[in-house]
């Protein structure tokens, strides 16, 4: 399967301060990558690299083969943009910014958007402005699955939305992209609701990334362990297997990609005494946490 | 495409569009009540002596009105449009971004032109109605600069609102003021008839400055 989208060695800056360094990315046709990372690990400044609103210090962003900061109108055709806070033209109401958008896209197909509409408790002549944030997000997602995109670019998708809402976008947008083929790229500060949609991670933090893989595999040999420390004065924090290690008093809460034989094995050979050495099984949401800190 | 574009701005300024026009239609009308007032009370003669040899300016009320009009419209067209950065939905839709702007400034200067126009119009009419020639005359080169400050106030206020650094924004905005004033001088009825021409090329020199500040937003500055 080939790349829909490509970053090479990008790199950015905010005037002295990196954002990041070297980062590639590649998204495989027919997947769902979802970029995680805290608030301000650069989410934001990713997608603004894709979708040409910033040019990056060093490096380049293809998609369909395209550098983005030169899209061609064909290739714009085929990406569907949801914004931060699915932003729309709030002084429409929902027949009008369906007949604006169906005049810019060739294979416009209505059905899907008057699908969700249906669903919505509007009345037809309703600005979009006095919406509630999720039915603004349907009528986002309706919008943009009518236009029949190749590849969704979803920034902050539930940002804004309740739960019954946010269920409904995920399940309808995972249904719609594997049963068309379609591409996702999406950031999400709600983590869990990740683990329902996307097939691929990538998880940021300042300056460098800090995991990159399918959710299959990073779930799978991710791990943490938790156990009373016995030994007072040890450091496991320094450890080259140890991603990172919360404390609270003798309570360790420790992430590895190590197995479980690997870490008791260090710690006999270590002569560290812990109790109640437990392997805790993590969500997305934990995993995050995990490899990222609490902080 | 084109349909889609004046299609949504349509949408966010038809309202405003017919208000302002009326307005302006208003505000001659009240010029040319005001001047039957003093024909019929004054008499004609002194009132055309007046106007010919005192430079009194029966039209002064309608000087800011085109200004007025063409602000009102750049705040109507183009606010929503950074609202929520929402100028990243219009660069994404499938067409170059400066043709786009382009069509949506198009858009805003057909509806000042046709909404000038008409006012424009009306007010020669009437001043044909009351004064002869030489007084008409001398009336359109005066009021032709205040129109023409009403496309330029447009054009200018596109440039200044989709700019995305206050900073720049407030530069902007004073350098966009002071080359306003150019139009509003004041002076003796005709006084403008030197100037007009170059008043003219320059409001179409600067009528495609938000191409720059759509640049600057699309390379980043946010």
């Amino acid at each position: 399967m080939s790349n829909v989208i490509e970053c090479k060695n990008l790199t950015h800056y905010y005037g002295k301060k990196l954002v990041y360094e070297n980062l590639n990315i590649n998204v495989k046709e027919g997947s769902i990558l979802g970029l995680l990372g805290k608030n301000g690990a650069g989410k934001t400044t990713t997608i603004n690299i894709l979708h040409g609103f910033l040019q990056p210090r060093e490096g380049e962003c293809l998609i369909f083969g395209e550098n983005t900061q030169n899209l061609s109108p064909i290739t714009k055709s085929r990406i569907g943009f949801l914004i931060e806070g699915h932003v729309q033209y709030a002084f429409m109401d929902i027949h009008q910014i369906e007949k604006f958008y169906s005049g810019f896209y060739p294979k416009w197909n209505n059905e899907p958007y008057w699908e969700l509409m249906s669903k919505l408790k509007v009345t037809p002549k309703q600005k979009i402005s006095t919406m509630s944030c999720g039915q603004k997000s349907q009528v986002a997602l309706g919008l943009i699955l009518a236009q029949e995109p190749d590849l969704l670019i979803l920034d902050d998708f539930s940002m804004g939305l309740d739960p019954g809402y946010r269920r409904l976008f995920i399940d309808y947008l995972r249904t719609y992209a594997k049963a068309e083929n379609k591409t996702i790229f999406a950031t999400s500060h709600i983590v869990q609701d990740m683990e329902r949609l996307i097939d691929d991670v990538l998880i940021m933090d300042y300056n460098r990334v800090l995991a990159q893989s399918s959710i299959g595999d990073f779930m799978g040999n991710f791990k943490q362990f938790n156990f009373k420390l016995n030994s007072p004065g040890i450091d496991l924090s320094k450890e080259d297997f140890v991603v990172n290690l919360e404390t609270t008093g003798k309570e360790i809460e420790l992430f590895t990609y190590e197995s479980e034989s690997f870490v008791k094995d260090f710690l006999k050979k270590n002569n560290i005494s812990v109790d109640n050495f437990t392997e805790i099984k993590m969500g997305l949401e934990d995993a995050f946490i995990g490899l990222t800190g609490k902080y | 495409m084109y349909k889609s574009v004046f299609y949504k701005e349509w949408i966010k300024t038809k309202w405003f569009l017919i208000l302002l026009s009326l307005i302006g239609l208003l505000a001659v009308g009240n010029i040319f009540l005001k001047v039957q007032h003093n024909i019929t009370f004054n008499g004609a003669n002194k009132y055309w002596y007046l106007i010919l040899f005192q430079n009194q300016l029966y039209f002064k009320s309608l000087k800011f009105v085109p200004l007025l009009i063409g602000l009102t419209i750049a705040l109507i067209q183009y606010i929503p449009e950074i609202m929520d950065k929402r100028i990243k939905l219009t660069f994404h839709l499938p067409i170059n971004e400066d043709k786009i702007l382009l069509i949506m400034l198009g858009y805003g200067t057909f509806g000042l032109v046709v909404s000038f126009g008409l006012i424009f119009s009306f007010f020669s009419i009437m001043s044909s109605h009351y004064f002869g020639k030489e007084i008409v005359d001398a009336a359109i080169i005066s009021v032709l600069p205040w129109f023409l400050a009403g496309l330029a106030a447009y054009f200018l206020a596109a440039l200044v609102i989709l700019e995305a650094i206050w900073k720049y924004r407030a530069l902007y905005f004073i350098a966009a003021a002071s080359f306003l004033l150019l139009f509003f001088e004041g002076g003796i009825a005709g006084s403008y008839s030197p100037v007009n021409f170059k008043l003219i090329i320059l409001t179409l020199l600067i009528s495609i400055s938000l191409i720059f500040s759509a640049y600057r937003f699309r390379k980043g500055e946010m």
